[in-house]
């Protein structure tokens, strides 16, 4: 699976990157801040699988990244945010906007395991 | 312009207070007046009785007597004089002029009678007129008085009701006037002292207020941001993913992500009761079937239950829905569940069951077989970071934040939580639901007999 990861914190974006690497065995590529993330994925965003986006991002963040990446693109990939927000009204606009969000602090050894939960789930709710 | 009329009020009520005293008097010395000469015309008739019976009796001495007295009652002058001769003629007993002057005293009289009349006439027409007019200006009194109390008190006194009902309503854009110089206008001076401090002391809320919100919204994202990557390098490390590990460097690793796992719990603890006590966390109310929620809350500490060889029980639940915010209900069984399995000895029995209590409302217990609480600590244990110290406890350890939350939930849900223990006979945690009903029906906890009945 190829995965996009805008994350800017240098520590977050190692281990997320190690944990879909060499746990997932996915391919990861990864961009420290909004605006250059918004660029990359309006170039290339149709060949990655899964966009993974940090909520809290200095200059852009995630949800409006995402906002600004649907509205743009016409095939738009499966967005997750990663976020420390956990409040109602924040779950409910990660939802909204993306597929789902993964909060932190998460465990990488989980990691992949979650987004594969939250895309199928997402397939389903679609089908039914 | 109140206080103009007032003034011009207060003028006209003292010169209508004082033209109806004036009139009043006038008119009462009229009536003085009527009275008297309603009286001297009485006399007459009584006089001219005694005087024409003198013709025809013989000279008496009390007669004599009685006739003098009444002389001195008789005026004017001429009256008397009248009355003089007839007595003078009476003494001499001379028939011929007292009939003479008898003739003449009662022509008099007549005469006097008819002036009398005319005069009771006069007097009885100025007084009715003067009466009348001194009741008008009473009245006048009267209805200045009843606009002098409203212009100068009521109307003061309504303004001031309205203003502090809108302040009440939370309308600020509340305007200070300036209040008249009166007892009055100092309580609405009061008042407007005591809006703007409240005005004042509000705004500064409001700035602490934005000051905690933003704080609570940064240390979310400032405590969580390293705690992920600390968790995350253990978690990495243990893996395997960086190279092989020994066993006592797992075991080290062990302890720190256990210890992390606890920090995480605590800051989540924090922030949720910082974000409940500050009415931030707005509950998500629904009607659910009780059944499930406690079902499902079961279902997901069982795990914890084995670990602890404990065995959890639900006593056969009542078919009813609960108007609740799930996910916070639940948190709070959650945390009275995990508590009563942390201090129940092995192969103890957590009971959780529900009825109705004597208020009508729906009460959850959590009962446990533990050592049970001393009532000395009864009261600080919902308090923060107060925790009832357990044995040698192989658990996870808790925040001490758990019960502070929950009491927070469930009276955001209008409801009570509190516990009842025995040392060594173990506790019941509880805690009450003011809005349930039985599935199909809209009635609330409304007819508790009947309801009480069906869920026997």
């Amino acid at each position: 699976m190829k995965v996009f990861l805008a994350e800017d914190d240098a520590n977050i974006s190692t281990i997320a990157k190690m944990a879909l690497e060499q746990l997932g065995g996915h391919q990861v590529t990864h961009i420290d801040n909004g605006e250059k993330a918004l660029e990359k994925l309006i170039a290339e965003g149709h060949t990655y699988d899964v966009i993974l986006l940090d909520e809290m991002m200095p200059g852009l963040n995630g949800l409006a990244v995402c906002e600004q990446y649907t509205q743009q693109v016409a095939e738009v990939r499966p967005v997750i945010f990663l976020s420390a927000k956990s409040q109602a009204s924040d779950v409910k606009q990660f939802e909204e906007h993306g597929r789902g969000y993964i909060p932190k602090p998460f465990d990488p050894t989980q990691l992949c395991q979650q987004i594969e939960n939250i895309l199928s789930s997402k397939k389903n709710r679609s089908a039914s | 312009m109140i206080s103009l009329i007032q003034t011009r009020l207060k003028i006209l009520f003292c010169l209508a207070l004082c033209a109806s005293l004036s009139l009043g008097y006038v008119s009462y010395s009229g009536w003085n007046k009527y009275t008297s000469m309603h009286e001297s015309l009485n006399l007459t008739y009584s006089i001219e009785e005694t005087v024409t019976s003198l013709k025809v009796n013989k000279y008496d001495k009390h007669l004599y007597k009685e006739l003098k007295s009444t002389r001195a009652l008789l005026e004017p002058k001429h009256r008397a004089d009248a009355l003089s001769d007839v007595i003078q003629a009476y003494a001499d007993k001379s028939p011929w002029l007292l009939k003479k002057r008898v003739k003449h005293f009662l022509k008099n009289e007549l005469e006097y009678r008819r002036y009398a009349r005319n005069m009771m006439a006069y007097w009885q027409n100025r007084v009715i007129y003067f009466a009348a007019l001194a009741a008008g200006s009473l009245l006048t009194v009267f209805l200045l008085m009843v606009l002098y109390i409203r212009y100068s008190i009521f109307n003061p006194l309504k303004d001031l009701a309205r203003k502090m009902t809108d302040f009440l309503n939370n309308k600020y854009s509340y305007q200070f006037s300036v209040p008249d110089p009166n007892e009055v206008g100092q309580l609405h001076a009061t008042f407007n002292a005591l809006a703007q401090q409240v005005l004042s002391n509000m705004d500064e809320l409001t700035t602490l207020d934005r000051a905690k919100s933003e704080f609570l919204n940064i240390a979310s994202h400032e405590l969580r941001t390293p705690l992920t990557s600390i968790k995350g390098s253990l978690s990495l490390l243990q893996s395997g993913v960086a190279g092989d590990v020994n066993d006592s460097s797992k075991n080290l690793m062990n302890i720190a992500e256990t210890e992390t796992d606890r920090l995480i719990r605590l800051i989540n603890d924090v922030l949720d009761l910082a974000k409940i006590e500050a009415g931030r966390l707005p509950l998500e109310k629904e009607w659910v079937s009780l059944e499930s929620l406690v079902n499902e809350t079961i279902t997901s500490l069982q795990g914890l239950a084995t670990t602890a060889s404990v065995r959890l029980e639900a006593s056969k639940l009542p078919h009813l829905e609960i108007d609740v915010d799930s996910d916070r209900i639940k948190q709070v069984l959650t945390n009275l569940i995990s508590n009563a399995i942390k201090f129940s000895p092995e192969k103890g029995v957590v009971n959780i069951s529900a009825d109705i209590d004597a208020h009508g409302s729906l009460r959850l217990n959590v009962h446990d077989q533990g050592r049970g609480i001393a009532p000395e600590d009864i009261e600080r244990i919902f308090e923060k970071f107060s925790q009832a110290t357990g044995p040698n406890n192989p658990l996870v350890k808790g925040t001490g934040l758990g019960l502070a939350i929950a009491r927070a939930i469930v009276t955001e849900h209008e409801g009570h939580i509190g516990v009842e223990s025995t040392i060594g006979k173990g506790s019941q945690f509880y805690f009450t639901l003011a809005h349930w009903r039985i599935p199909g029906q809209n009635a609330n906890s409304g007819n508790i007999k009947t309801t009480q009945g069906a869920v026997a």
